[in-house]
């Protein structure tokens, strides 16, 4: 945004895509003070109605709050924290949901930008196989899961492991067992989110500017490093935005989860989402359950915050 | 925008591009069948009888059926009608109902909201539209749990209205930052021009900024009632069995005591018919949608 002489216009201006209608400040424009909280107003309704919620959850997570034992409701300060934190399932899952993200962003994003280098070489039928990418993103995940669920089959049965024993795998226990229940949400949340990675990180290839690409093939650079001196730089903040997403997704991701371990087997793949779910709806204990919801949402803003911070840095170094 | 620079061989012999084209065609040939092929397994699932789903080794010959599918929408079993059973015609019914509601109110106070935050300035604006925003991201147990105590006691649990209410969490964040999105492409002259003309902000609003923006508003249309079909948490613990969506629906296939693979796997197909008949409208859009209109 581009500073404003302050004696010319004025301290109120400014310039950009908000544009000159704010700064004239005529009498009609005066009158029309009001009019941006009218047009507001039912869109402001409708998140007074979303938010209180939220605030009664958030009281609710400082209360013993059992859904069948009303007469034992009780402001308990922070004891649900406390009572949280000295339950090792706790760290179990903070675990899991920490450490599933990380993992799932990683492969995530080398495989997308695998898939985006690859689909923005010249290969015949790109645009088929760009539109071909776009199918599994609009699936509802819980579908998502079924259609996985049906391949994974434990027994001899399923697809996966049949098509397995050629390269001489004996039959894995895909969902039911405590190695593979992670690996298998970690496939199935892959198949449904790589196209997202791949078309964002598609999409910034595309955007690069000629003029570093021509300027490598006169200094006669090789293929790696164009790709890691010029690409990877430009593209970081197309990787970080991707990355972000993806973060704030995976730490929460429960559909896929619920449709096919519910968290099990062993707790193997219960994060904190589930976790919450868990106690409010299988143990009706509202108040453990907002207890785990609230420490999951600081999470989910604690990384919004770091890599949006990220994000802004890269974008403005590769600006300059 | 330009095409870019594309990864281009820069040259090398004739041995390297072939080995490298080669390269390229087994991976176009691994993502084509890694994509491809869970939709097709599940065709196949989706029109096998029971014994065939459960063979080992997998049968890919087999006599197909659509009994399946006769099962789902009539309810029709082995040539008797089950008594109990997942209502899934119901189920689809239900995902049109709510999607459609929540999407049409979600316009009705998304359309005057984006157009404030568009064009107009005032104290907290940003604020506001990044409290919007921030529902993208929220883990949605943080809503689910009161709600489900609040929609108990109100008597929303297990309505339409209900639902739709509680859907306006994932449409109308959505709604607001793409209409805003759109309209604020929409160049500001057009409008001065307009009030020039003796438009009120009703005009301008009527007959600039909707009129221009009817594709993104198509769009967003489209996409708002594709994400609201694809939810899943709200209606599984806010709906009952008269109200559940297709993707609720789905998971009813699988009880404690059988899971009926087939009828599964005709019900997921049936499930995302219209997704991926509506990718096709918006298919330059999606990832704009997934990202509220932070990439273009």
């Amino acid at each position: 945004m581009a500073p404003c002489p302050q004696g010319v216009m004025g301290p109120r201006c400014v310039v950009g895509t908000t544009g000159r209608m704010d700064t004239q400040r005529t009498p009609a424009r005066r009158r029309e003070a009001w009019l941006p909280y009218l047009l507001l107003t039912p869109g402001l309704l409708l998140l007074v109605g979303m938010l209180y919620p939220f605030f009664l959850g958030a009281y609710y997570s400082l209360t013993s709050y059992f859904l069948q034992y009303p007469h034992l409701f009780r402001f308990v300060w922070l004891g649900n924290y406390l009572k949280l934190l000295q339950d090792p399932l706790f760290g179990t899952s903070l675990r899991f949901t920490l450490g599933y993200a990380a993992v799932a962003v990683l492969v995530q994003v080398v495989l997308g930008l695998g898939v985006a280098l690859l689909l923005n070489s010249r290969i015949p039928g790109r645009g088929v196989l760009r539109a071909m990418m776009l199918m599994p993103l609009m699936m509802p995940p819980v579908i998502t899961a079924l259609m996985w669920k049906v391949m994974m089959a434990a027994t001899k049965s399923g697809i996966l492991n049949y098509l397995l024993s050629f390269l001489g795998v004996g039959a894995i226990n895909w969902l039911g067992s405590v190695d593979f229940a992670a690996v298998s949400i970690l496939i199935i949340d892959t198949w449904g989110n790589l196209p997202f990675v791949s078309l964002i990180l598609l999409g910034g290839l595309q955007s690069l500017p000629y003029e570093p690409y021509e300027a490598a093939l006169v200094d006669g650079a090789s293929g790696w490093g164009v790709f890691r001196y010029i690409t990877l730089p430009l593209l970081k903040p197309f990787i970080i935005l991707a990355a972000t997403f993806r973060v704030m997704d995976a730490l929460r991701i429960f559909d896929v989860i619920y449709a096919t371990t519910v968290g099990g087997p062993a707790d193997a793949t219960m994060n904190l989402h589930m976790r919450a779910f868990w106690q409010a709806f299988q143990w009706y204990s509202m108040g453990m359950g907002m207890a785990y919801a609230m420490v999951l949402l600081v999470l989910v803003f604690l990384a919004s915050l770091i890599l949006m911070g990220t994000w802004r840095r890269a974008a403005e170094q590769t600006t300059l | 925008m330009s095409s870019g620079p594309e990864a281009t061989p820069i040259g090398g012999s004739p041995l390297a591009r072939a080995a490298r084209s080669t390269g390229i065609g087994v991976a176009v040939l691994a993502l084509v069948l890694w994509t491809v092929f869970p939709f097709f397994w599940i065709l196949l699932t989706s029109l096998k009888q029971p014994l065939d789903v459960i063979a080992a080794p997998p049968k890919l010959l087999f006599e197909p059926t659509t009994e399946n599918y006769r099962a789902i929408f009539i309810g029709e079993q082995r040539g008797l009608y089950a008594t109990a059973r997942p209502d899934f015609p119901r189920f689809f019914l239900n995902s049109i109902v709510i999607s459609c509601g929540a999407v049409a109110l979600s316009f009705l106070a998304g359309i005057p909201a984006s157009f404030a935050l568009a064009r107009y300035r005032f104290r907290f604006k940003e604020q506001l539209a990044f409290l919007f925003l921030s529902f993208r991201f929220a883990p949605f147990i943080t809503f689910l749990i009161p709600l489900y105590i609040l929609f108990q006691r109100l008597g929303l649990y297990n309505t339409y209205s209900g639902l739709i209410l509680a859907y306006q969490l994932i449409s109308l964040p959505f709604t607001i930052w793409m209409l805003r999105s759109f309209f604020m492409e929409i160049p500001l002259e057009v409008e001065e021009a307009a009030k020039i003309d003796g438009c009120s902000w009703w005009g301008v609003l009527t007959r600039v900024i909707l009129p221009l923006s009817l594709p993104g508003m198509a769009v967003t249309l489209i996409l708002g009632f594709m994400f609201c079909w694809n939810a899943f948490n709200y209606p599984l613990m806010l709906a009952g069995r008269q109200t559940f969506p297709v993707t609720v629906g789905a998971i009813q296939f699988i009880s404690y005591e059988q899971v009926l693979w087939g009828q599964m796997a005709a019900a997921s197909l049936v499930a995302v018919v219209p997704q991926l008949i509506l990718s096709l409208f918006v298919q330059k859009y999606i990832v704009r949608g997934l990202t509220m209109g932070a990439v273009r």
